[in-house]
Parts: structure tokens; sequence; C-alpha cells
């Protein structure tokens, strides 16, 4: 028995009903979702709605869906060449899967950062501009204040300014993970998808990741995927239960880990299997 | 417990047996490594040892006579000399047999009773031509044969007269002569003297049949219409073309055909200080009679020979070589066989020098004052001196005096050529040839080739290596690679077979396609590509997307056939229907069909798999997080491809790329068969060159063991193996730096 303390409810006054958000309240809707891997079905008519400015968290045993979920947000499941996709997700309103979609575009709006810290086998300076020279930002000045604000929103900045231009290949990996967490926000994007971002961190170093993720959903949406259930309950405004592909149980984390309506998301938090 | 520790013991055994077999093999490759780098510094090494002179026998000779000149056999066992008196006489120089070392063997009388000596002139290797003080001559071989007679070798000395042994007055009016040059060939024996009443003459005997086995001859007289008061030397170039007549600084050139008219007149610019002008002193004809060499009396010697000017051919003057710092060289010695001269002054120093190598090989003195009579042994590894009723014999150590540092990688003006070039060219049909033995030619011919092999295969194989490792479908990968890689099995003796004896022709007879393919074929990948792109999706949709690439084969094959077709046409319309005579009429560029254009494909062909394959691991090893980061932040493919992927492996690239160069500067078979092997000097694609490894694959089997070229050979393959050494610890130097750099990725 694993217990649980969500210790972020108290800066939430307001509980949001997820089922009844106003269009203002929503980042993202997905809708009757379904993602195949040849003939394996690897999702199941998923529909929720991802509250804005808010960290909303997706656990499951290993292999229920919740990453692939995640990186349809972003379409990185463009990469697999089996993977078909039906079912909707909406950003702005907007289905991503619409076939005039600018997949880059879209993915400047939701970044995402990956389990493996993956910075550029370049300087600290030229992984973070990566993003805005790739769209041609080449001001200097533009380029310098948006490295010292990412790395500033990434708790990075004390710890490197003084060595922007040396390889990102000397920092440590939770070092690096919040570069890569720069990288992601130096291009402002409206969602920041983190794929398991502690797992290969730490312990300290995954401390210093779920603080910045409080601090980063002022800013942005963050949906975070994770194995790790008191991480789930310490970061997250809402936390998403999936099991064998299918959507088990959404709703706040408070009421998720303490109250679970359903039979399988109790078993897992208290740890009968995953 | 006995059971566990006796495995355990077992194991260790293993253990260290493995480890040591291992050890053992790979010292023995470095071992093997570094024998092959000593034995080539081995060979090479005697081309760049100095020259040593050293004393070897000597001793007192009791006649009081002037001695004229001197010689020696071939195995320096018994030495001459010949006296103004007409003596020859023959000297043990060994202890051996019935002799000690200084015993007198043999005497003879050359000349008539009453008469004397009064020159020796040398001709070729052993006759002596003997003027005597009536103006007769009479021509002698000094012979020497072993015999077995008494158990034990004894050379045998002896005297031959290949014109008989008559005296034979060469002026028509038995005028004495008081110099005399010569020079002889199976048809002809040509005499120029000058007379004690001043008259230049020109005697020619011609053979009623041959020399060489019977002396029966017709004569003509002839006075050279040439006033001039005193005459220093005359000398004869061996094949009968030109007499050189040096008289008051200056020399005359006469031709020695039916007229004997004058050619040209030598005036060397002589140097010239406050108190005096310099005079010259001495005169030799080099070895192969085509160079002349002046010696001063301030101890310069300098190269004359004829170089083509614009108005004609003229005597110039090549080089200087100082023989003495304040001395006047008063006589110059040059060998047989080799372009080397030894120099004297009246103290006894003597000089050795090699002229194409402008060497100054050794100086020094061996005696007190000049020798009477000096002699260079026939094999050129010893000398002959007799001064102060001494004769005195000393080695000289002198196997390479044609290699310099110079000689191999600066230009050298040669024999013949109108001015300073780098040639390669180590083998001719005569002894008498000047060799010529720079590297540069056949370096440069290794990079030129190299380069325009990599110009082919590196666009392709890199493409090739991106496409294949970043935008192929893992299925079709699987195929191609192991594909690609099969190709560097193929034998480069086939590649080169069909470079030479198919593609060579094809090129020369296709040019215009050659040139057409480099268009149509990129037009018609791009245009497959867009209609591929633009093909209704229910279409695409029939072939799978692992066999999509696969219909570029048939668009290449069009684009070729095109290509092909259009050819003859555009030759006709454009180059007047024949594209070679245009390039070399029009165009003014040599075309070669073994060019520059058939290696740079055909060894491109060869390096493409060990470009592709290397390149290929270093794209496809960069991580996927890495470009899945790139791609999450909005970057295209393309984009990560540029500015993720080919910077990660950028590392592996270029050290694929060096293997590859590493590669094509030591590959032997293709241009040995399909560059036409000629060393020249131009970056031209359509002509030829030599490279350094085909080089000594056509000139080794040819090489005397232990002579300078095989040696040179040797110094050509250690200049290889250092070029692909530094190839590829480069490349190796540079894939384990950017391997630690990237190494926590």
């Amino acid at each position: 028995m694993i217990s649980v303390t969500p210790k972020n409810l108290s800066a939430h006054n307001v509980k949001l009903d997820l089922n009844n958000l106003s269009p203002e309240q929503v980042a993202l809707e997905i809708k009757n979702l379904d993602l195949y891997y040849g003939n394996k079905q690897a999702l199941q008519n998923i529909s929720m709605s991802i509250p804005k400015g808010q960290v909303t968290a997706f656990i499951g045993p290993s292999g229920c869906g919740k990453s692939t979920l995640l990186r349809c947000i972003n379409r990185m499941n463009d990469l697999v060449d089996s993977c078909k996709i039906t079912g909707q997700i909406k950003l702005n309103g907007e289905n991503i899967f619409h076939r005039h979609t600018d997949v880059a575009a879209l993915r400047r709006k939701v970044g995402m950062v990956f389990q493996r810290p993956n910075p550029f086998p370049k300087s600290i300076y030229e992984n973070v501009v990566y993003g805005l020279r790739i769209t041609g930002e080449n001001n200097r000045r533009v380029l310098d204040e948006a490295v010292e604000t990412s790395l500033r929103s990434a708790a990075l900045w004390n710890e490197v300014k003084d060595r922007l231009h040396e390889s990102a290949l000397g920092l440590s990996g939770g070092q690096q993970q919040r570069l890569v967490i720069a990288r992601a926000i130096a291009i402002e994007p409206e969602v920041l998808l983190l794929d398991e971002p502690t797992s290969a961190l730490d312990p300290i170093s995954t401390l210093t990741i779920e603080e910045l993720i409080n601090d980063l959903k002022q800013q942005f949406t963050v949906v975070i995927v994770t194995h790790n259930m008191q991480q789930a309950a310490r970061v997250s405004d809402q936390t998403a239960f999936m099991y064998m592909g299918d959507l088990i149980e959404y709703s706040d984390t408070n009421t998720l880990f303490t109250t679970p309506r359903q039979k399988k998301t109790e078993d897992y938090i208290t740890g009968r299997y995953g | 417990m006995a059971i566990a520790s006796k495995s355990a013991n077992a194991r260790k055994v293993k253990n260290s047996l493995a480890k040591w077999i291992i050890s053992l093999g790979g010292i023995s490759v470095l071992f093997t490594l570094v024998l092959i780098f000593m034995y080539l510094l081995y060979v090479i090494k005697p081309i760049f040892e100095s020259v040593k002179v050293t004393p070897d026998t000597q001793f007192a000779i009791a006649e009081s006579e002037q001695v004229l000149a001197t010689g020696v056999d071939e195995l320096k066992e018994v030495a001459y000399t010949i006296t103004a008196q007409g003596m020859i006489n023959f000297y043990q120089l060994v202890d051996g047999g019935r002799y000690q070392a200084g015993d007198k063997i043999l005497s003879q009388q050359l000349v008539a009773d009453g008469e004397k000596l009064t020159q020796v002139v040398d001709v070729g290797q052993e006759q002596k031509l003997l003027l005597d003080s009536g103006g007769h001559i009479q021509l002698v071989v000094p012979s020497f044969s072993a015999s077995f007679d008494t158990g034990e070798r004894l050379i045998k000395p002896s005297v031959h007269y290949p014109l008989g042994r008559a005296y034979l007055p060469i002026d028509e009016s038995n005028m004495p002569l008081s110099k005399l040059g010569f020079a002889m060939d199976d048809e002809k024996a040509i005499f120029v003297g000058f007379s004690h009443d001043q008259r230049l003459i020109k005697t020619t005997l011609f053979a009623e049949d041959d020399f060489s086995y019977d002396s029966a001859y017709q004569v003509q007289y002839q006075v050279v219409d040439y006033a001039v008061n005193a005459v220093d030397d005359i000398l004869l170039t061996p094949d009968l073309a030109m007499a050189f007549i040096r008289h008051s600084d200056q020399v005359a050139v006469f031709s020695l055909d039916e007229d004997a008219e004058l050619k040209a007149t030598i005036i060397p610019q002589l140097e010239q200080n406050s108190s005096s002008q310099s005079r010259l002193t001495s005169m030799a004809l080099l070895s192969g009679g085509s160079s002349l060499l002046l010696g001063d009396d301030r101890g310069n010697v300098s190269q004359w020979f004829e170089v083509a000017t614009d108005k004609g051919r003229a005597f110039k003057e090549i080089r200087r070589f100082k023989a003495s710092d304040h001395e006047p060289v008063v006589a110059i010695y040059t060998e047989q066989y080799r372009k080397s001269f030894y120099t004297q002054t009246p103290s006894g120093e003597i000089g050795l020098f090699y002229t194409t190598s402008a060497a100054d090989l050794w100086r020094g003195t061996l005696h007190q004052g000049k020798a009477q009579a000096f002699a260079i042994a026939p094999r050129s590894d010893a000398l002959i001196l007799y001064s102060e009723k001494k004769l005195a014999t000393f080695t000289v150590d002198n196997e390479h005096p044609e290699v310099t540092w110079q000689a191999l990688w600066q230009e050298v003006w040669y024999e013949g050529y109108p001015e300073p070039d780098f040639i390669w060219q180590s083998t001719s049909g005569t002894d008498d040839f000047e060799a010529k033995f720079s590297l540069v030619p056949i370096s440069f011919g290794t990079i030129k080739a190299a380069m325009y092999a990599m110009m082919f295969a590196v666009p392709i194989a890199l493409t090739a290596a991106i496409y294949t490792a970043y935008f192929m479908t893992p299925g079709l990968r699987r195929k191609v690679k192991p594909t690609i890689e099969l190709m560097e099995a193929l034998p480069t003796v086939i590649l080169g077979f069909l470079a030479g004896l198919w593609l060579a022709p094809i090129i020369e007879v296709y040019l215009p396609a050659i040139v057409l393919l480099l268009v149509f074929i990129p037009l018609s990948v791009f245009t497959t590509a867009l209609a591929w792109h633009k093909l209704p999706r229910n279409y695409k949709a029939r072939i799978p997307e692992t066999w999509a690439p696969i219909i570029l084969i048939p668009a290449i094959a069009i684009a070729a056939y095109a290509a092909f077709t259009l050819s003859p046409v555009l030759e006709l319309h454009l180059f007047a229907g024949d594209v070679r005579q245009f390039i070399t009429n029009d165009l003014g560029i040599d075309f070669d069909q073994r060019n520059a254009l058939v290696v740079g494909i055909a060894m491109g062909f060869a390096v493409i798999p060990t470009i592709f394959s290397m390149a290929e691991d270093a794209i496809f090893s960069v991580p996927k997080h890495l470009t899945s980061g790139s791609l999450a932040l909005g970057a295209t493919q393309w984009q990560t491809l540029v500015k993720v992927v080919l910077l990660t492996a950028s590392p592996g690239i270029f050290s694929a790329v060096m293997m590859g160069l590493g590669r094509a500067v030591g590959e032997t078979m293709i241009v040995l068969m399909a560059t036409g092997n000629t060393p020249i000097l131009d970056w031209s694609i359509f002509q030829g060159m030599r490279t350094l490894a085909a080089n000594i694959a056509v000139e080794m089997p040819e090489s005397e063991v232990g002579s300078s070229h095989y040696r040179i050979l040797f110094l050509a393959a250690f200049v290889l193996f250092v070029f692909t050494f530094v190839f590829n610890t480069l490349a190796e130097f540079v894939r384990q730096r950017l391997r630690e750099k990237y190494s926590s990725l």
C-alpha cells in the first residue's frame, strides 16, 4: 500500500469540472481517438479535455498507451511508418490531424521533453536557440534575450550563465534535462509535453524538475507522462489513468488518488499491479 | 569443492592462454608493420649516404720517365702506366699467384724507336689513342684476361691494336701535331688535330667493312677553315657529331659532317674582378657527349649543353660547381657511364661532382701536387693516381650520386631540355642516358588520380549514405547496405580491366553522352520524385513504400539511353562530327584515351563502398532521441538532417572520406590499367597520369637489385606508405577525438 499525500492541493482553490469546461479553459480536446500500430490497436476511443494553465498527468502501467497518447499531441507518431490514427485532437479548436496542418508549426506550439536528456552536441547557447534559428531568427539580441529568459524559466541560468558557449554535453543529467526544457520553452509553445522527464535522473534532480514543473504551469499547459505515482500526485492538477489503451479514469488528482471511482484505478494506485 | 576448484583452474588456464594468444597476435601485427617500415628505410638509406674515398694500395715505381696515362682492370688487380718513352708497364696491385703487390708483370714498347709520345687520348672505357712526336697515331687497348692454368685465378695483361700495329700519319703533309681529338664508331674514325704549322686538320677513316672485326679503311684528309694560333683542347663527341676546340677562353664548336663548318662559339661569362679576368683552364665532355664542362682558374666548373631556343639550338650554361676556392681547375675527368666528374687543381685538391643532381659529392686532397696521371676505374668504384713516382689506388664509395633531395623533389635542368622541369624517366635504351628521378610527377599523379576518384565517389557515396541511413525504410536498408558493401569485394583488377578496355573507349566515343549524363541523371531523379509526389494516393498505395525508390531505376536507364542516343547528334551539330578532334584542335587540349575521367569513374567506383559503408554507419548511429528532439522543436526533416544529424555524424563522415582517400592513394591495379601511366604534371581531366603505386608495379620487375633506380622505387613505396599512413592516421585521430566528444550522447 502506497501512501499518497498530494501536497499541491491548497494551491488550487478552484476545482474544475473536467466534463464541462468552457472553450476558453480548454487547451486540448481529444475526441474519439483510436490508434493502430499495424493491426494492433494501441489506443481505444480516447476522449478527454486538457485544461489550460494546469498540469495534467497520464499514469498507468507500462504499455498502457500513455506515452503513445502524449506523442499524438505533437504528432511524433508520424515518424512511425505503420501508425494509423482516427479521431481528433483539437488545439485551439483546430484538428491537428487535418490534411493541411503544418506539422512543424504544430510542434512549435506543442513542445516536448523526452525521457532521456537529449541536448544536441552544440554549446548550451546554441541548444537553447535551436528552435529559434530553424525559424530563421538570427538577431543576436533576440537570441540572447531568449537564452536568458528560457534558462531562467528552466531554473538553469545561475548554473550556466558563465559557460553558455561550452558544450552542453558537459552538463549533468539533471542540468541537461532542464536545458532541454529551456530549449523547448524558448520557442514559447502553448503546450509542453513531458514524457517521463525524470525517469533517467537522480532524486535531487527529480525534485528540481518537479519544482520547475510547478512554476511552468504559470505560462504553459503541461502534460506529463509518469510511471511514478507520487510524482503525479505531487505535480499534477489532473490525472488520467490509462490501462491497455483505454482511458479508465480522468479527474482532478486529489480525487483520483483518494477516492477513485474505478476498481482498476484503485488496484493500480494501491499497487496491486503495474 | 574439488570439482569447483578444478573447473576454476581450467578457466584460469583458458583465460590466460587466450590473453597470450590475443596479445601475441596484436604485437605481431605491430611488429610486422615496423618491420616493413624498417626494411623500406634499410633499402633507401644508401642513396642518402655521403661519398667516401679511402686509400687502397700504394707503391713506388722505379722508372724515372714521365707517366702520361694510367689505368686499372675491372677487378682492380692489375694497373698499367703509359710513359712518354712509349712504354706500357703493367703492375700487380694485390698479392696473388707468382706476383707480389708492386711487381711489374709486363712491359711493352708502343712506339717506334726514336719516337716519343706526346699525348694520350682516352677513347671510351678502354681504348687509348697515342700520339707520337712525329704526328702519328696508334690505337691501343690494354686488356686483361683471367686464366686458371695454375689452378689459381691469374690476371694476364696484354695489348690489342684495333686499327693495326702500324703507325698512321694523321696529317696529309706529315706534320707533327700539338693537339689531337678522336672519336670512332664501327664505320668511321675521326681525328681532329692542330698541327705545328697552325692548321686545324680533320682526318676521317672510313671502314671498308666494319671496324669491329676488320681494320681495313680509306682515308680522307681535310683542313678546317679556322684561323687560330694555338689550341688548348680538342674534344669529339662519341656520336661523331661535333668537335669542341678550346682556345683563348672560348670554345669553337664544329660539326663533323662533310663540311666541318663552325656551328657555334661558346664564350663563357667568366668572373671578372678588379685586377684580372679569370681564364678557362680545362674542358671535358660529360658521359654521353652532350654536356661540355669548362673549368676556370677561379675554381669553377660550368656545365653547358645545347638548348632549343627561339633562334634554334644554342649552347647555354646550365649550372656551376665550385671545385676549389681559389685554385684553377687544371683537369676534369669524367666517368664513362654516369654524369659524375672529378676535378683537379695544381696543389692536388680533388673534387667529385654529379651534374644532374647538382651534387658536390666529395672534396679533398689525396696526395701532394697535381697527379701526373689520373684514371677512374672501369666500374667507377676506384681511382688510380700516379704522382711523385708512386702509383696509388683509392676506393670510391659512390653508389648513388644521382639521388639528392633536390633531384627528387625540385626542378632539374636535364640535358637537352629547354628549361628545368620535373621529369620521371628512369630508364632508356642507352647506357649514357641521364636518368630522371623526380618523384614530383608521380606523387602528383597519385594525388590527381585520388582527387578525381574522390570527386566522383564522395558526392555519390555520401548522398547514398544519407539516404540509406536517414530516409530509407528499414526493410530496404537491410538489403541495400550489404549489397553496396559487397561491391568492395570486387577485385580491382576487374575494375581496372573494365575501365581500361571497356570504359575508356566508350568515353572516348560518347564523350558528349558522359557530359549529358551529369545533367540527365539528376534531372530524371528530380522529375521522378516530383511525379511520385504528385501521384494520387491510391496509385502510390499499389507500390509498397519499401520498394518506391526502385522506380528510379527505369528513370535513370531512360536518362542514360537518351544521353547516349543524343550523343552522336550533338557531336554532329556542335562539335563538327568529332569531339576528340574538337577538343584537340579547337580547344587545344590534349586528349588521352586513358585519362583522369576514366580513372576517376573506375577508382571512384572502387572507393564508393568504403566511404558509403563508414558514412552510413556514422549517420545511422546518430541517436534517435536527438532527431526526435530536433523534430519536436518544429524542425523539418531536412533541418534536422543538416543541423543535427550531419553535425553529429561529421567525425564519422570525415573519417569515411579520409579512408576512401587513403584507399584511392594506395590503389594500384585500376590506375595501372586505366591511366596510361604517363608521368606528366597536368591537372587536365583528359590527360593520364602515373601514380606511385603503378610506378612501382611497372618498374620494379625491370630494375636492377641494389641500383639507384631500385632504391628510388623503394623510396616511392616509402612515400606511398607515408601518404596512406597520414590519411589513415588523420582519419583515426579525428574519429577518436570526436568519439570522445560525443561519447556522452
